[in-house]
């Protein structure tokens, strides 16, 4: 007879495996807290007291007092320690002492909002006063959209659609404008990158219309960990900000174990596979009845996953109590799983990083990872899923054979001790600035002597009065096109020109499913290319270039497409140069040519190759910023042959490490190598922005270098494989030693 | 300069089609020196050089600055296609129908605006506001326009004095464009807190009621010359107006925008009569002393009939679906939408009528036919219980649903045919019960 363990029996079984290579024990905690400020509404107290509430956790009484001051404050609060407290609060409060007051909410993702509205209107039906709040989105229906910008307290939305919907039309909005105390940004983290550096001068424009109807809202954010939350939040909001990170609330004793499948093959340093590891570990959890949640990189990940666990347990418990989660799944799908786990019918949850964000599914006990999510800071709030604030937690993470998995479970203390990244933004990047400018003038008219960021715009307006897109009069800058230029500007797109996607599977119904940008879409959309979108299958039929349109239809084939691209890098300007005896790392502007060659067909199951083609396509011309890395007296006696591939295997260490440093998607940032650069005939490195004028990416890596050579010189040499494997320097190069070639390369720099 | 533009043309790349020609050199060199404005006690006006007076256009300065104002006066028997423009305050009358309060011509502002761009954004910016009202026997056009955009505010000085003591503003989709740019530049320049609040006439929504299936386009100038006698000649589509004005706004000649001024006036006329004409329909001048033809097409008349209800005129409504009985040829879908109005109304008699002549003229399937069918069969079988006659609509209406193929996606029409079956099963169901019974 089957007999159910605990967590606790499970932890001890865990310990004597023999893959497991660190483990990281977190004490508990107990909860700081601080009494409610007199200051505080009797009814928002007693409906807080009918949730239990008697007591403010330190961090949440903070933030009630700095921001009720009008201090703008960001509070850097982990999964699960009553972040919407912070801003919650003193926002009910200044309704509550004044109902003409008024605050908008921004979260990065409308179904954040829809969470957060649910959430509100729970404590405001319990505090007895008219508080209105409403989500205010794609979704709003006309009828309802006017009462939200006449009678809304509360307006939770996101930051496409006050740059495409609300600031443009501020005239409706005037009730809210002339009224707003606060500003809420939560998951302010989300806001890195491009789209943080759009959104940075969407608030810019905000703050502008404020400034118009004579408010002056103060601040509050609300970060995960990560290593500069003031900073970013002062960048985003052009705002002086307090930081609160006195988290008070309580917590349980944690597991956090790195989980290294075993090698099956030894010469070539392969692993057994995560997924595999992760399937096995996940169904002792759940015959046991402990809730667990799962976490996998991708989508069609996720669906794998999902599948065989509930094969592997069917038996025990019902394939009903085991659940996916991921983008893709509709509003009301996902709703019913949150609140499955909130109430414990659901036992298991599979996830994509969707459940990272602060959607509240109540705390499970344990967290398993299928690989390391690429960064500190989200693998922090992956682990933040399990840990009730009693009670064991387990947090395990299975690496993967990718370099940087290797990495992070061999370097443990590169893990536990280091800070998080840092999340960066560039709201100088003067196309996205450009455009934003664009907008402001649509909304309201620019003096020239008008701030709008650090930088003098006073040049931009004046170029965009001989563009005619604005019309001067005196030293007023007029919007005088016919153009709605909101629309034309899209914040979460890597280029201007975007190629459509259309799904003509249908011919009655021809629909638009996505977007890509023009650079990607030369490698993702080609003819013939096999594209993904929410895990079904699409052949591109046509890539129309001219037009930038993508003509899909859904498909069921065995395998994916990978396309080669050839790039050539020309270094326009050189700004910062450190050189150091046979080596220089340089900062400055680069011109990228890139030319789609071929694309391979790649079985699903055993990753063959089964076929090729040829791509058609116009090279490409990217203007960005760089830092390349150049190499000189290199030993004569390697050879050129031996060189490129030495070059070639330390781009790819630097390719998978650099994400990881500064914080960013994969693609946005790329690592190319070369065995003679055009501009000095020396092999060189280059690592470059994968977008117009750069977002500050390989700037940071000029910056930090040392660290990142560092990190590359220890992931080559910490690899358990002999001479080179592909998680590491590729496994291209036979017989030279190359580990001990790339980081003697390495220390030249 | 060169420099940013040079950089931003690398950053979109050599391709890029983003790049807008550069302004050409008089353009952007030379500028409209204003005048700076005096400030004065009241309005004043001053005449302007040749190429503007040519035009009527006068400078008039108040305490917010200067604008261009131009003119006209129209007397009473002024005649823009089929009407007078003295027929007005005998039409005024019959506009009451559409608030329910009495409308006297003084009290009508007519509002037309020539913008720079789409829709009611905060930068689109109306450089043209045509007016017109009705002081004594005359009808008086009026047009504002802004040499540049800091001419605005006082533009919209003048608008504001003048708006206030009129309470009827009349538009053609003046509801949901016009006066909502018109707010957002009062809220832009700072007059949030007193607002004009008009009550609106807008014949957009009538004219759609009434020529929907009947005339190919709902735009102005259509329906103008189709229903109101009025031909344009030499006429600049609206749709020109803000690249001509931004071609003023470049070179500062005003040459350009003598046709814009023309389009804009007919538009305020033809407005005018077009109140006229929904006046005189609401007063029931088809029967009276102002004699308007009478609709041809039974479908415009039994629209027109259906709208004449609506606004309170049941009476006269019948009237125009007689017309349309006595016509020859009526359109099936055209029968269902009278036989839906005497449903509602409880004429069951003349409904069932229409429904079996709508069945019997169409010949080719459609759905006209088939839903006449389905209203037939809901007669029979829930107000007549003659459950053999009920069937036997109901599977006609099945067999034309049946007869043309069905798209994959067509999940609109899948649901209906659904929905025949059902009845048709619940109709055998009821039919066989009987006779067993029997």
């Amino acid at each position: 007879m089957f007999k159910k363990k605990t967590l606790p029996e499970l932890i001890e079984e865990l310990r004597s495996n023999e893959n497991i290579v660190n483990w990281y024990e977190m004490q508990p905690l107990e909860a700081k807290t601080t009494p409610f400020d007199d200051s505080v509404d009797p009814r928002i107290r007693e409906a807080l007291q009918k949730r239990g509430i008697t007591e403010l956790y330190t961090h949440q009484g903070t933030a009630f007092r700095l921001a009720s001051k009008g201090e703008n404050i960001v509070a850097v609060t982990p999964t699960a320690s009553g972040k919407t407290m912070c801003y919650n609060l003193p926002v009910l409060q200044a309704i509550a002492k004044d109902e003409t007051s008024r605050a908008l909410y921004l979260f990065p993702t409308k179904a954040l909002a829809q969470d957060q509205k649910s959430e509100l209107n729970e404590i405001i039906d319990e505090m007895g006063i008219d508080i209105k709040s409403y989500t205010y989105d794609g979704d709003t229906s006309p009828a309802i959209r006017q009462i939200v910008r006449k009678a809304g307290h509360i307006v939770i939305t996101n930051p496409d659609m006050l740059h495409s919907a609300i600031l443009p039309h501020h005239t409706k909005w005037v009730s809210l404008f002339e009224n707003l105390k606060y500003i809420v940004i939560d998951e302010l983290h989300t806001y890195r990158g491009v789209f943080g550096s759009h959104v940075a001068n969407v608030i810019r424009r905000l703050k502008r219309i404020c400034k118009f109807y004579g408010s002056n809202p103060t601040f509050i954010c609300t970060s995960a960990t990560i290593a500069n939350p003031k900073e970013l939040a002062e960048q985003l909001t052009g705002s002086p900000m307090r930081l609160i990170d006195d988290n008070g609330a309580p917590r349980g004793r944690k597991h956090f174990v790195f989980y290294n499948p075993p090698i099956v093959n030894v010469p070539l340093n392969i692993r057994k596979s995560a997924t595999v590891e992760v399937n096995h570990l996940a169904k002792d959890f759940l015959k046991n009845k402990i809730q667990t949640i799962v976490f996998a990189r991708s989508r069609v990940r996720v669906e794998i996953i999902l599948s065989h666990l509930q094969e592997l347990v069917k038996n025990q418990i019902g394939t009903k109590s085991i659940r996916g989660y991921r983008g893709g799944y509709l509003p009301k799908q996902r709703r019913e799983i949150e609140k499955g786990l909130r109430d414990g019918e659901i036992l298991g949850v599979v996830s994509t990083n969707a459940l990272e964000l602060g959607v509240d599914i109540g705390q499970l006990q344990v967290c398993v990872m299928t690989g390391y999510p690429g960064s500190i800071a989200s693998t922090w709030q992956q682990a933040g899923r399990a840990g009730r604030r009693h009670g064991e937690a387990l947090i395990l993470m299975v690496a993967s054979s990718t370099p940087i998995d290797q990495y992070i479970v061999q370097n443990p203390e590169y893990f536990f001790d280091r800070t998080p990244e840092s999340a960066r933004i560039n709201p100088e990047n003067l196309i996205i600035l450009v455009d934003h400018i664009r907008c402001a003038a649509y909304e309201l008219p620019f003096k020239n002597t008008e701030e709008f960021g650090p930088a003098e715009v006073s040049e931009i307006l004046e170029y965009l009065q001989e563009e005619r897109v604005l019309h001067r009069n005196g030293d007023t800058f007029y919007w005088a096109n016919q153009a709605f230029p909101a629309s034309e500007i899209s914040l979460r797109s890597a280029s201007q020109e975007n190629v459509v996607i259309v799904d003509q599977s249908n011919v009655a119904d021809v629909r638009i499913i996505g977007e890509m940008d023009r650079f990607s879409a030369m490698t993702l959309l080609h003819d013939e290319a096999i594209y993904l979108h929410e895990g079904v299958q699409f052949q591109v039929e046509k890539l129309d270039w001219d037009h930038k349109k993508a003509y899909v239809r859904e498909v069921d084939v065995e395998y994916y497409t990978d396309a080669n691209l050839a790039v050539n890098l020309k270094v326009l300007e050189i700004d910062k140069t450190r050189s150091s005896g046979n080596g220089a790392v340089h900062q400055g502007d680069v011109a990228v040519t890139m030319i789609p060659t071929i694309f391979k067909k790649i079985k699903l199951t055993t990753f063959e190759n089964i076929g090729s083609g040829p791509i058609h396509l116009p090279e490409q011309e990217l203007h960005t910023r760089a830092t390349w890395l150049e190499l000189k007296d290199t030993d004569p006696e390697l050879g050129t042959k031996i060189l490129e591939q030495l070059l070639l295997g330390i781009a790819n260490v630097i390719q998978h490490i650099v994400p990881v440093m500064v914080m960013c998607d994969r693609s946005d940032v790329h690592v190319t190598s070369q065995i003679k650069a055009a501009h000095t005939g020396l092999p060189t490195i280059f690592i470059y922005d994968h977008y117009p004028g750069g977002i500050g990416l390989a700037d940071d890596v000029y910056k930090r270098f040392d660290e990142v050579k560092q990190a590359a010189a220890n992931l080559i040499k910490k690899c358990s494989c002999k001479d080179g494997c592909p998680s590491c320097i590729g496994n291209e190069i036979e017989g030279i030693n190359g580990k001990q070639k790339s980081v003697q390369l390495l220390s030249q720099l | 300069m060169s420099s940013l533009r040079d950089k931003m043309n690398r950053l979109r790349g050599t391709g890029s089609s983003a790049t807008v020609p550069p302004a050409e050199e008089t353009g952007a060199v030379h500028q409209t020196v204003e005048p700076q404005p005096e400030p004065a006690d009241t309005d004043h006006l001053e005449t302007l050089s040749e190429e503007w007076s040519s035009m009527g256009v006068k400078l008039l300065h108040n305490e917010a600055g200067s604008f261009l104002i131009r003119r006209k006066s129209y007397s009473a028997l002024h005649k823009h296609g089929i009407h007078c423009l003295g027929e007005l305050p005998a039409a005024a009358c019959g506009l009451s129908a559409f608030h329910e309060a009495p409308v006297a011509p003084e009290e009508l502002m007519y509002l037309d605006l020539e913008t720079t761009g789409l829709g009611v954004g905060t930068g689109n910016v109306p450089f043209m506001v045509g007016l017109a009202y009705w002081i004594g026997e005359e009808l008086i056009v009026e047009q504002a326009v802004i040499r540049h955009p800091a001419e605005e505010r006082a533009m919209l000085y003048y608008l504001n004095s003048k708006l206030g003591s009129y309470r009827y503003l009349v538009s053609y989709n003046g509801k949901s464009f016009d006066w909502p740019v018109m707010q957002t530049r009062f809220i832009m320049n700072g007059y949030n807190r007193k607002l004009w609040e008009p009550l609106h006439l807008d014949f957009l929504h009538p004219s759609r009621s009434i020529w929907k299936n009947t005339l190919a386009s709902l735009r102005l100038s259509h329906v103008e010359e189709e229903r109101l006698g009025i031909e344009r000649i030499d006429d600049v589509p609206g749709s020109l107006a803000p690249q001509l004005y931004f071609q003023f706004l470049a070179d500062g000649n005003p040459e350009p925008l003598r046709g814009v001024y023309q389009h804009n006036e007919i538009d305020m006329l033809s407005l005018v009569c077009l109140s006229i004409r929904f006046g005189h329909l609401l007063n029931g001048a088809m029967e009276g002393c102002y004699q308007l033809p009478m609709p041809e097409e039974s479908e415009e008349l039994i629209r027109t009939g259906l709208w004449l209800e609506k606004m309170g005129h049941g009476d006269r409504a019948e009237l125009m679906f007689q017309a349309a009985l006595a016509a020859e040829r009526t359109a099936s879908s055209t029968l269902n939408m009278l036989a839906a109005r005497d449903k509602k109304a409880g004429n069951w008699q003349r409904a069932v009528l229409l429904w079996q002549k709508a069945v019997m003229q169409s010949v080719q399937p459609g759905s006209a036919g088939m839903n006449a069918s389905v209203e037939l069969a809901m007669y029979y079988e829930h107000k007549l219980k003659d459950y053999d006659s009920a069937l036997s609509y109901v599977s006609e209406a099945l067999e034309q649903a049946l007869s043309h193929p069905l798209g994959r996606r067509d999940a609109k029409r899948r649901d209906e045919i659904e929905g025949l079956r059902k009845r048709k099963e619940r109709l055998l169901r009821k039919t066989t019960g009987r006779k067993l019974a029997e």
